[in-house]
């Protein structure tokens, strides 16, 4: 049985008559980096903020360490940490002194937790530059560093490159994902750039109009929309006999009573269809397809893709 | 309580219109010295000088105006720049986090009625008006305190309007109402509002005050604690629904 950081149960979030979430189902793993992708209005984080009680919840439960959260809250959140949207800061304070604020509200005991902190995220220490006059890349790696200050078990991060150059974006998912491998913790991300969730998750959740249309490890999904020879024939047995015992092809799967996909784009399909037609089997066409998970989103959310 | 209470005076660093604010507690003092410029010949009774300085438009309208300003302060940026839900997942509770803003709004104004009580020496003794006496001295500083703490209460409902507001425009015109409001009140009925019972209680004993009801201390603290409850309810409410 796996031991899910975060769980939640038909949860569902309505502003009046509209469903801003529909009873969604997510399940995110101890020590895995959960993408949750969608378009902007999608639901994202109106989930996040479900999870953190920052909105309260329609009806649904959510399971947070394996504990229904509502009433728990004082002793789970310290283990969280979080950027919902753009994270906010004292104008007039520098970025050690907001986060000096924030480990003290934190109780935080390690001495040097803001030093270490900032040096993950790559802002100096004890510097006088005040937070108003910080870029929104330094704002967003601020609020990372606040997020890790008191270093949890789990970060949620909505939209945590939101603002940054590519750069930066680089350096934030290198950190995200050390945090994960080397650290162990457990990442609940927010974004609506595919390549990024793309580059980043173990797990994906892909969430369009408040519904969960699909949950699944990023291994499965890359697997889905890789390169593929999407094989159309009279009959299905016979070409699989052939596939496996003249060719060893085992990575394959059938789509339908006249369809199958393999895997392997660098079979010699010339050889393939001569072996077929010796079979009689009709080859009725053959081709090499190359689905990209924007495809995939695409086909899957019915409409427009993604970043 | 105690850490959050620290961070709240952390978060007033390079807040200068807080510090300019406090200038507001010349105003009196400096006007003491035209008014009673007139009175010099004929001596001027130190009491009454405080009386003038310190007792009446202070507590009836400087400090609870300037108290009003500085609690939208506090609540506002904070809103304002979308602090609260880093604040709440950590997590902190709403009544803790009033009662934190409301401790910093009680000790800027305990600093306000300090720096009220040497101004009104400073600007006495400088032009002749007024020699340092101990005793009237004592007697300043002990209804500077009073008004002081008293005041920081009785403008408990604006820092839960802060708390329920939006915008700066709205609790400040909500100040300007209950402080003036307060003023009007304390000829009519003191016992209605806590500016007028915190005006009550501290002029009551003050040579030659006459109130326009009798003095009754128990109803004027009813008064204070029945609006503080209410704020302190208002303001949990408003703070939850604040995300």
């Amino acid at each position: 049985m796996c031991s899910y950081v975060i769980e939640t149960k038909r949860l569902t979030k309505k502003y009046g008559e509209q469903t801003a979430v529909d009873a969604v189902n997510i399940h995110v793993e101890k020590g895995r980096i959960y993408g949750l992708l969608g378009r902007n209005g999608a639901g994202k984080t109106t989930i996040m903020k479900m999870i953190l009680g920052l909105t309260p919840v329609t009806s649904g439960e959510i399971d947070v360490f394996g504990q229904n959260i509502k009433g728990r809250e004082k002793r789970v959140y310290p283990r969280i940490g979080a950027i919902i949207e753009t994270p906010g800061f004292y104008p007039n304070l520098t970025g050690t002194e907001n986060l000096e604020i924030f480990a003290k509200l934190r109780g935080t005991a390690a001495p040097n937790a803001v030093k270490n902190a900032l040096d993950i995220v790559g802002l100096p220490y004890r510097d006088k530059k005040l937070f108003s006059k910080y870029s929104l890349g330094m704002k967003q790696r601020l609020g990372i560093a606040n997020a890790i200050l008191h270093d949890p078990e789990l970060l949620i991060l909505d939209e945590p490159t939101n603002g940054l150059d590519p750069i930066g974006i680089a350096e934030v998912r290198d950190f995200i994902k050390d945090l994960s491998t080397e650290r162990g913790k457990t990442i609940h991300i927010s974004s609506h750039i595919l390549s990024e969730i793309a580059l980043l998750a173990d797990d994906i959740g892909i969430i369009d109009h408040g519904v969960l249309l699909e949950e699944n490890s990023m291994e499965t999904l890359k697997r889905k929309n890789s390169k593929y020879i999407l094989l159309q024939v009279s009959d299905i047995p016979k070409t699989s006999l052939v596939l496996e015992r003249q060719f060893g092809v085992t990575d394959y799967s059938v789509q339908d009573d006249h369809s199958l996909r393999i895997y392997n784009a660098s079979l010699d399909m010339a050889a393939v269809n001569k072996a077929l037609v010796v079979q009689d089997v009709a080859v009725i066409s053959s081709q090499l397809c190359n689905d990209t998970l924007e495809d995939y989103f695409k086909k899957i959310t019915g409409g427009e893709g993604i970043a | 309580m105690l850490k959050l209470i620290q961070t709240e005076f952390l978060k007033l660093r390079r807040r200068k219109f807080i510090l300019l604010m406090l200038l507001a507690a010349l105003l009196m003092p400096f006007l003491a010295i035209f008014y009673f410029s007139g009175f010099r010949e004929a001596g001027v009774d130190t009491i009454q000088f405080y009386k003038w300085t310190a007792f009446s438009y202070t507590p009836w309208i400087i400090l609870p105006v300037v108290l009003g300003v500085f609690s939208t302060m506090l609540m506002y940026d904070e809103h304002q720049n979308d602090m609260l839900k880093q604040l709440w997942i950590i997590p902190i509770s709403k009544a803790e986090y009033f009662f934190s803003k409301f401790i910093i709004v009680l000790s800027y104004s305990v600093c306000f009625m300090l720096l009220t009580a040497g101004l009104s020496v400073l600007f006495g003794m400088l032009p002749g008006y007024i020699t340092f006496e101990w005793g009237s001295f004592c007697y300043l500083l002990k209804k500077c305190m009073e008004i002081a703490i008293l005041t920081a209460f009785a403008i408990m409902p604006l820092l839960a309007v802060a708390a329920a507001g939006k915008s700066y425009i709205f609790p400040v015109c909500v100040t300007l109402v209950y402080t003036f409001l307060g003023f009007i009140l304390l000829m009519v009925n003191m016992y209605l509002h806590p500016l007028s019972s915190m005006s009550a209680i501290v002029m009551g004993d003050i040579p030659g005050v006459v109130l326009a009801q009798t003095l009754n201390i128990p109803a004027a603290l009813i008064c204070i604690t029945i609006w503080c409850a209410g704020s302190v309810a208002l303001a949990i409410l408003a703070l939850g629904k604040r995300k």
